[in-house]
């Protein structure tokens, strides 16, 4: 398949050069590629689900590695694990069902049948099912799904049965690739409506007279803040504006096009105006497993602000940002340097930038980072595309959208690497 | 356990004047343990649990093989009593099998946990088992684990893995499939590799916590945990550059055991007496304890200066880590530090203490969950919070 080959090369490079930017828009393209990989993978007649997984995990280690800031690929190469693991699960349990009908009806003439005792179709299928649950206290004592189960008695039915499998077979393998395909096209359109179901809550949550004040810029926050002017409320809204981006003057002049209220003021003059703010709405790059937050830069100092006037700190991220890791030291390991030319002009600095001149390193050092960590303690509320939600709940998001087996793994690929 | 509930003066009187009433109250609770009875544990003051790990992690003189060897000869005529009691409980020599001589049997090996010897010993109880019906052996098996609980209560890895080992006997689905005699076997061999699964929840723990120790980082551990050692141990392995500072761990002094431990293994290591942890605050980098248990609020229960280490570290904003293996979650709300069954042990201060002088011998506190960073557990890393649902899944 050199098509995707070379798709995913195009895909890395983009990454490695920074050409996309956003969580949702390397969310959106990260699944559209890997829709492309599976459906381009060809896949045999045993252990489709593991081949698929095999080719998803070849290309998303490539990805991860490309840019390992950008925590969203990573969350829907997962999530796409996940899809795969899911619905091989649901047709195994399904054929399970149909296999130990027939594996009974022709148990008496089966001379083969050893001491093992045959588990009905439930007991195969609960096993089965563990394996996707995180390891729990509950099967702490369990048998491990024991592998040599599933294939005796699968194994089980008479030769007359061989020709009719082997069709179902092969049904079962393109039903497979066609599940995941849509269930990867369903993430996909999730991605594209995060928003849209985001905003829907911002009623509850914007109330009338109310300020709002937020950073830099992110389309979440612009759509829920127009949601809830679209529903009649009245509010105001004070933009900091996000040095040195400054992607809230941008924020700033979208939210006046669309009617609302607003004050643009410098980052410096936060702490200065958080006491007249009733919420502090922002949006965030990344949300980790222990509910801490990865955000642009600045948001830490806002939200130390809102703790110290008891104003509400609440972040809006649709699920795609979900990341399954545990933040260690995210404020060096988890950020990105950009460009000093945002910061100040060559032109003016080009003497003291110089390496020729004294020592040979230059007397002035620029540092631009892109991200602050946000500790989970400082946030009061994460609204995701499934609702409102505790900082101490977002393991548990975690654990409905990925397996525990994939963490696993990439964490030792991003270890080697 | 509402010991304080009045004030100590009330409850020293009800101690001594009282006892007749508290009996008369009592006896709902000593007939549902008929075998507790005939096996009341001889020094109920004294927290077993803590003796053992005393005897086994505990360091009394300063060289560490004259004192290894003194702790055999110190521990040789009371081990060689119970391995005898235990010896005369063998199932063949006609005597009544007990379960807690079992128990300290198992309990003794060094290498063994807590929750481990539980379960080997409720396992040795179904193996001796002239039960019929899976009812039956339940009935028995929740005697056993009844007598185990109450012969040391101060144990929560005792208990914990006692409630773990019953609730797979009676609520496990496969074991519905089964006739009663492979349902047996099928118990017993569960029972037998829990020894396996409680070492590889310690390496699975050491890996897990592997990304959290970065080259150059200063560690402060307190006390001998042996999940502890496994996480300093994996990470040298892995040739990361760390330096741990040990607290002497009063009164058994544990931690100089850790440190030795630790220097065994090249780790640069510096003890501290356990009153200069807040003075040494400021170098260290992250705290890493172990936990006797976890309870469901997601507090843990360790030994006695863990929640002072806490709270110094929290006022100072380092990171505070527990390794603890899931099986010590345990179901206890504990609302403050006296809310416990007390563990007493004794404390030897090197000279005569007047007897008008009262002593603090608690042997463990209990450290609420908001001063706690994360759980390393076999489960994934955890936040305090989540292990009450992992407890209300299990249990409800």
């Amino acid at each position: 398949m050199p098509d995707v080959q070379s798709l995913v090369i195009e895909f890395v490079l983009k990454l490695k050069k920074r050409k996309v930017e956003g969580s949702q828009a390397t969310a959106r393209q990260t699944a559209v590629l890997l829709r492309s990989v599976i459906s381009q993978q060809r896949i045999g007649y045993t252990n489709q689900a593991g081949a698929l997984i095999d080719a998803v995990k070849a290309v998303g280690e490539q990805l991860v590695a490309a840019n390992p800031v950008e925590l969203a690929v990573g969350n829907i190469v997962r999530r796409v694990l996940h899809i795969i693991r899911e619905e091989d699960l649901s047709l195994t349990t399904a054929a399970m069902a149909g296999l130990n009908l027939s594996a009974v009806s022709d148990d008496d003439d089966d001379n083969d049948q050893d001491d093992h005792p045959v588990l009905s179709a439930a007991a195969v299928a609960a096993a089965a099912r563990s394996t996707l649950r995180p390891p729990s206290l509950q099967t702490l004592l369990e048998d491990m799904p024991d592998p040599a189960a599933v294939p005796h008695t699968s194994s089980s039915g008479g030769d007359s049965e061989e020709k009719s499998k082997s069709a179902d077979k092969s049904s079962r393998s393109r039903k497979l690739k066609h599940d995941v395909i849509e269930a990867v096209n369903e993430l996909i359109e999730d991605i594209d409506t995060c928003h849209e179901q985001i905003a829907e809550q911002a009623v509850e949550h914007i109330h009338h007279n109310e300020v709002i004040l937020t950073l830099g810029s992110s389309r979440t926050v612009l759509e829920f803040l127009y949601a809830a002017k679209e529903k009649k409320r009245s509010f105001r809204v004070f933009v900091a504006e996000g040095a040195p981006r400054y992607q809230g003057h941008l924020l700033a002049k979208e939210l006046v096009a669309r009617g609302l209220q607003t004050t643009l003021i410098t980052d410096s003059a936060v702490f200065a105006m958080i006491s007249r703010v009733n919420m502090v709405i922002v949006g965030a790059h990344a949300v980790m497993a222990n509910g801490g937050v990865i955000a642009p830069v600045g948001l830490n100092m806002v939200a130390l602000a809102a703790q110290r006037h008891a104003v509400p700190f609440v972040v809006l991220a649709g699920s795609h940002k979900l990341c399954p890791l545990y933040p260690h030291n995210p404020e060096v390991l988890l950020n990105e340097l950009r460009s000093p030319s945002e910061l100040l002009d060559f032109g003016e600095f080009s003497d003291c930038m110089d390496f020729g001149s004294g020592s040979g390193s230059p007397l002035i050092h620029v540092v631009n980072p892109t991200f602050d960590y946000v500790p989970p303690k400082l946030v009061s509320l994460f609204i995701t595309d499934t609702g409102g939600h505790n900082p101490s709940y977002m393991y548990r998001l975690i654990a409905d959208y990925y397996s525990a087996d994939d963490l696993v793994l990439q964490r030792k690929a991003a270890a080697s690497n | 356990m509402w010991r304080r509930s009045a004030s100590f003066i009330l409850d020293k009187r009800n101690d001594t004047g009282a006892r007749p009433d508290f009996v008369s109250l009592s006896p709902p609770q000593t007939t549902a343990s008929t075998m507790a009875d005939t096996l009341q544990n001889p020094n109920a003051k004294v927290s077993a649990y803590y003796q053992t790990r005393a005897a086994h992690h505990g360091v009394v003189t300063s060289d560490w093989l004259a004192q290894a060897q003194a702790a055999v000869g110190k521990y040789s005529p009371e081990s060689d009593v119970r391995s005898s009691s235990s010896a005369a409980a063998d199932p063949g020599s006609g005597k009544p099998f007990s379960v807690i001589d079992e128990f300290n049997n198992w309990r003794k090996q060094p290498d063994l946990a807590e929750a481990v010897a539980a379960i080997r010993a409720l396992a040795a109880v179904i193996r001796s088992s002239e039960a019929t019906t899976m009812m039956e052996l339940e009935i028995e098996l929740k005697k056993a684990s009844d007598s185990l609980k109450s012969w040391d209560t101060t144990s929560i890895s005792l208990t914990a893995g006692c409630d773990l080992f019953m609730r797979y006997v009676t609520r496990t689905s496969a074991l519905e499939y089964e006739d009663f005699n492979s349902a047996k076997s099928r118990l017993i061999e569960r029972a037998e590799k829990f020894g396996e699964i409680s070492y590889k929840a310690r390496r699975i723990i050491a890996m897990l916590s592997q990304d959290f120790i970065f080259d150059g980082c200063t560690i402060l551990v307190h006390g001998f945990s042996r999940v502890v050692l496994e996480v300093l141990k994996t990470a040298a392995q892995n040739k990361k550059l760390f330096r741990v500072l040990c607290t002497e761990g009063r009164p058994d002094r544990t931690g100089l055991r850790l440190s030795n431990e630790l220097a065994k293994l090249d780790v640069p290591v510096k003890l501290l007496i356990d009153s200069a942890v807040a003075y040494s605050m400021d170098e260290i980098d992250m705290v890493f304890v172990g936990a006797d248990g976890v309870v469901e609020s997601g507090g843990i229960i360790n030994m006695m200066g863990t929640y002072q280490i806490a709270l110094v570290a929290h006022s100072m904003n380092k990171p505070v880590y527990v390794a603890a293996e899931s099986y010590k979650f345990a179901r206890l709300y504990p609302l403050d530090q006296k809310d416990m069954a007390p563990a007493l042990r004794p404390i030897d201060f090197g000279v005569p203490i007047p007897s008008k002088v009262e002593v603090e011998t608690s042997a463990r506190d209990y450290t609420p969950p908001q001063y706690l960073t994360l759980l390393f557990t076999d489960l994934g890393v955890l936040t305090p919070s989540v292990v009450s649902d992992e407890l209300i899944q299990l249990y409800l």
